[in-house]
C-alpha cells in the first residue's frame, strides 16, 4: 500500500503539464478559472488541439488512434487539465458512443465516426431521455421502422446537453413494442441535418441555453447507422453508462475549485471568519476523502481486479461536493451575488454605468449565482442520486 | 500507487481476525463487562493473547527483538480489534507507547525497555491528558523537577490507557513542564514513568464503551526523561494513536454494517423484509457511503503518518473529521434501523455504537479537529501560477 506516484508516472505528469499548459489558449483557461461562460468555439477549438495530438479521445485504446494510457495516466491527464483550467472535454463524442462504436461498431462505423471524434470536428449530443424515460431509461418511446434499407424515426429526445451545436446524435430508439422493454431498444447513430430533426432549447433555472428538446418527424436513417445488432440497444446503453462514470466524480475540477473559493472568500472578507472558513475546511476534508476513494478505485482498476464496489459512491458524492462548492462561493459573495446580469458572465464585460463596473463588487462575483443554479442539476443526470442509492442499496442489500 | 496488501498483510490479518472470532465472542465481552463494573473491563486476557500471537513487537525495531512492521501492519490489526470490538489498549501501548520508545527516546532507555515491549514483559503507555486541556496536547501543569542526577513528576494525568493487574512491567510516557507558562509549547518534557515507582498512584475506571482507562496520580515520582523538549514528539504520538483509532473505527463500522444489513434482510413487518422498503434501503446506502469515506480517509492517515509534520499533522486531522462524522452517521443509524433492539444492552449493535462514540471523543474531537485543518488550508501548489 503506497500513496505516491512512480517516477515513470511523476515524469509523464511534467510531460503532461508542459504540453497542456503551453497549448491551452489563455483567453479559455481565464474563462474557465473565473467560471465565465464558454462559447461553442472556445469548446471545439480546445476539443481540436486535443485531438491534433491524438489526446481528444485520452481514454482510447492505440488500435483505435488512442494514446492507450492506463487508468492512472488518464486520470493524471485530467488532473492537468483541469488544474491547467481547462474545459471538460464535452464526452458525448470521445467518451460516450466512441467506446460503444469501438466495442460494438462495424469497421466500417468506426472508420467513419472515429477519426471525426478523435479530430475534435465532429460534435456528438446525446439522445438518452425523453419526456416519459428519465431515471427509467428502458421505458424509452422514440420509435424507429425499418423500411427497406432505412430506419423511419419517430419521437422526441430531451435534455439533449449542447444539442444545439450536434452534428451527429446518438439515440435509444425503440424497435420492438411486443416484448419487455430492455429487449426492444437499438443504438442508433443520427445525422442531426436529416431532414425532419428540429432542436429546440430549453432554458434552465440559470436563464442559459444549455440543453435542449429533439423532435424526430419521419426521420430516415439508414440501417448502416445501427450500432451493433437490432434490439440489443440495451446492452450497449449500459456499457456506455459503465464509462460515463468512470470520472464522474470530478474531483481533479473540485481540488480547482476549491481553491477558487478560498480565493472568493479572501477577497469578501469571510476567509478569516471562522465560522465560514470551517465550512470551507469540511469541504476540503470531503474532498480528500473523494479523492482518495477515486484512487482506491483507480488502483483497483490498474491492477486488473474486480472492480470496487465504492464505484457507485463516486457519483453520488461527486455530485454533491460540486454542488457544495458552488453553493459556498456564492454564499461567501453574500449580498454581492444578489444582481443578475446576463451579460456580465461574459468574458471582458463592462459595466460602466456601475461604480466599480457591477453592481455586486468585482465583475468576478457576476457568475456565482448562475453556477449555483446550474449545479442542481449534478444530483439529477446521470442517474439522479436516488437512482444510484438504489444500485448501492441493490450491491449492499440484495 | 496502490491500495493493495500484500499476502504477509493477509496473513495478518487473518491470524488477528481468527483469534476474535474464536475466543473474543461478544457474549464473551459482555461477560467481561459485568464482571468488571466500575473498574472497566480487564484487559488482561486480550493482552495476553495478542502478546501470544507475537503482535506485542509490531512496531519494535528488529534490532530490539520486534517485528519492524509499519502503519500499514499497525492499522490491519486495529482494524480487526476493531471488528471485534476487543478492549485492550494494544493501541497505546504497542503503536503509541513503543512508538514513544522508538523515535523518542535516547538509546540506552531503548536498549532497556524494548526488547521487553516487544515480548509483552512490558507495557508503556502514553499519559497525556489533563483536566481541562480538552484537546490541547501542549496544555500540560504536571511538574517535572530536575533532582541533580533525575527528576520528579506532580500532577494528574487522565483517561490513561492501562492494561491489568498481570503482571507485566507498567509504565507511562507522561507529558510533564519543566519550565514555561501552562500552555506554552516550550518547556515540555517527555518521561518515563514506572506504575510501580513510589509516588504513582492508579485509579481504574470504566469508559462509555466498558472499557478500562485510569487516572493517574504523580507525587514527586521518579522519572526519566526521554526528550526535553517534547511537544513534537506529542503531537507525533497523538497522530500515531489517530491512525489506529481510524483504523479500528473502521473495522467496527464495517461490522456494524454487516450486522444492520443481516437484520434488514431478516426481519419481517407487514408481511416483508424491512430490507425491501426504499426508506430504509437509502440509509443502508448512505451508511456504506460514510464507512467507504471513512476507510479512504483511515489509508490516508495511515500512509501519512510518515510524511513531513505540517503535511502529516493537516491529514491525520483531516482524516479524523471524517471519520468523526462517519461514526456518528454510522452509529446513530445502525440503531435506529435496527428499532427496538437497537437499544438493548444484549445486542452488539449499541455496544459498537458506544465504541464509535468513545473513539470520536479521543485524541480530539470532530470539531477540534476541524478547527486545525481549518487553521492549516493552504493553497495547492500549482493551480493558479
Amino acid at each position: 500500500m503506497d500513496l505516491t506516484f512512480t517516477s515513470e508516472q511523476e515524469a509523464f505528469r511534467r510531460d503532461v503539464r508542459t504540453w497542456v499548459r503551453s497549448h491551452l489558449p489563455a483567453d479559455i483557461s481565464t474563462k474557465v478559472h473565473g467560471a465565465q461562460r464558454l462559447t461553442k468555439d472556445d469548446q471545439q477549438r480546445w476539443a481540436r488541439i486535443l485531438g491534433r495530438q491524438g489526446w481528444h479521445g485520452y481514454g482510447w485504446p492505440r488500435e483505435f488512434g488512442g494514446p492507450g494510457w492506463d487508468a492512472i495516466q488518464r486520470h493524471i491527464f485530467e488532473e492537468e487539465c483541469a488544474m491547467a483550467g481547462a474545459p471538460r472535454i464535452v464526452p458525448f463524442g470521445p467518451v460516450m458512443v466512441a467506446p460503444v462504436i469501438m466495442a460494438f461498431g462495424s469497421p466500417e462505423q468506426q472508420a467513419r465516426f472515429l477519426p471525426g471524434i478523435m479530430s475534435g470536428d465532429v460534435w456528438w449530443s446525446q439522445g438518452y431521455s425523453e419526456p416519459g424515460s428519465g431515471s427509467d431509461l428502458a421505458s424509452v418511446k422514440t420509435r424507429a421502422e425499418r423500411r427497406g434499407a432505412v430506419y423511419i424515426v419517430n419521437g422526441q429526445k430531451t435534455w439533449t446537453t449542447l444539442g444545439q451545436h450536434g452534428d451527429w446524435i446518438f439515440c435509444l430508439v425503440r424497435t420492438n413494442t411486443e416484448c419487455k422493454p430492455q429487449a426492444g431498444i437499438s443504438f442508433l447513430l443520427i445525422d442531426m441535418k436529416s431532414p425532419g430533426v428540429v432542436v429546440r432549447p430549453i432554458l434552465t433555472l440559470d436563464g442559459e441555453h444549455e440543453v435542449n428538446e429533439v423532435f424526430f418527424d419521419n426521420v430516415e436513417v439508414p440501417v448502416d447507422q445501427l450500432v451493433g445488432q437490432e434490439n440489443m440497444g440495451w446492452t450497449y446503453a449500459k456499457y456506455l453508462l459503465a464509462h460515463e462514470r468512470t470520472n464522474i466524480a470530478d474531483v481533479n475540477r473540485a481540488k480547482r475549485e476549491l481553491e477558487r473559493l478560498k480565493r472568493i472568500a479572501r477577497a469578501e472578507g469571510v476567509y478569516s471568519d471562522l465560522r465560514f472558513r470551517d465550512q470551507i475546511a469540511l469541504l476540503e476534508v470531503d474532498i480528500v476523502a473523494l479523492e482518495m476513494m477515486v484512487l482506491r478505485v483507480l488502483s483497483a482498476e490498474q491492477g486488473g481486479k474486480k472492480a470496487l464496489d465504492v464505484a457507485g459512491l463516486l457519483k453520488i458524492r461527486g455530485s454533491e461536493i460540486q454542488q457544495r462548492y458552488t453553493e459556498l462561493m456564492m454564499l461567501a459573495a453574500g449580498p454581492a451575488a444578489l444582481p443578475f446580469l446576463f451579460e456580465a458572465m461574459e468574458a471582458g464585460w463592462q459595466g460602466d454605468q456601475y461604480v466599480g463596473g457591477f453592481p455586486g463588487g468585482p465583475v468576478s462575483n457576476a457568475p456565482l449565482a448562475s453556477n449555483y443554479f446550474n449545479y442542481r442539476k449534478t444530483t439529477i443526470y446521470g442517474g439522479s442520486n436516488e437512482v444510484q442509492r438504489n444500485i448501492v442499496a441493490q450491491t449492499l442489500l440484495g | 500507487m496502490d491500495f493493495d496488501f500484500t499476502s504477509d498483510q493477509e496473513q495478518l490479518r487473518d491470524l488477528v481476525r481468527r483469534w476474535v472470532h474464536k475466543d473474543y465472542s461478544f457474549e464473551h465481552r459482555r461477560a467481561l463487562a459485568r464482571a468488571a463494573g466500575a473498574q472497566g473491563i480487564d484487559p488482561t486476557g486480550a493482552w495476553q493473547a495478542l502478546v501470544g500471537l507475537g503482535l506485542a513487537g509490531l512496531a519494535v525495531p528488529a534490532t530490539h527483538g520486534g517485528m519492524d512492521m509499519g502503519p500499514v501492519d499497525a492499522m490491519i490489526v486495529m482494524e480487526e480489534l476493531g471488528r471485534g470490538l476487543v478492549a485492550v489498549p494494544f493501541a497505546a501501548a504497542c503503536l503509541m507507547g513503543a512508538g514513544a520508545l522508538r523515535d523518542h527516546a535516547p538509546a540506552e532507555v531503548q536498549a532497556a525497555w524494548l526488547p521487553r515491549v516487544a515480548e509483552g514483559q512490558a507495557r508503556v503507555v502514553p499519559a497525556f491528558q489533563e483536566q481541562g486541556a480538552r484537546h490541547r496536547w501542549q496544555r500540560v501543569a504536571t511538574q517535572a523537577t530536575s533532582t541533580g542526577g533525575g527528576w520528579q513528576l506532580s500532577g494528574v494525568k487522565q483517561l490513561v490507557p492501562v492494561g491489568g493487574d498481570d503482571g507485566v512491567d507498567q509504565a507511562f510516557v507522561v507529558s510533564a513542564r519543566h519550565q514555561g507558562a501552562i500552555d506554552s509549547d516550550s518547556g515540555i518534557g517527555l518521561f518515563l514513568v514506572s506504575a510501580s515507582a513510589p509516588g504513582v498512584t492508579l485509579a481504574p475506571h470504566a469508559l462509555q464503551d466498558g472499557s478500562r482507562a485510569a487516572e493517574l496520580v504523580l507525587r514527586d515520582a521518579p522519572a526519566t526523561q526521554l526528550v526535553a523538549e517534547g511537544a513534537a514528539a506529542v503531537s507525533h504520538l497523538i497522530d500515531i494513536g489517530i491512525a489506529a483509532l481510524c483504523a479500528e473505527a473502521v473495522g467496527a463500522m464495517d461490522a456494524l454494517l454487516a450486522l444492520t444489513v443481516d437484520y434488514l434482510n431478516t426481519r419481517k413487518q407487514f408481511g416483508v423484509t424491512i430490507g425491501s422498503f426504499q426508506a430504509l434501503r437509502h440509509r443502508a446506502a448512505d451508511m456504506k457511503m460514510q464507512l467507504e469515506l471513512a476507510r479512504s480517509m483511515s489509508y490516508y492517515a495511515t500512509l501519512k503518518l510518515t510524511a513531513p509534520e505540517p503535511e502529516r499533522r493537516r491529514a491525520l486531522s483531516q482524516a479524523k473529521v471524517q471519520l468523526g462524522q462517519s461514526m456518528r452517521l454510522v452509529g446513530q443509524q445502525a440503531i435506529q434501523l435496527h428499532g427496538g433492539i437497537g437499544v438493548t444492552d444484549e445486542y452488539a449493535a449499541a455496544h459498537y455504537f458506544k465504541r464509535l462514540t468513545c473513539i470520536e471523543l479521543s485524541l480530539g474531537d470532530t470539531l477540534h479537529h476541524l478547527g486545525e485543518v481549518s487553521a492549516r488550508m493552504e493553497d495547492s501548489a500549482g493551480v493558479f501560477v
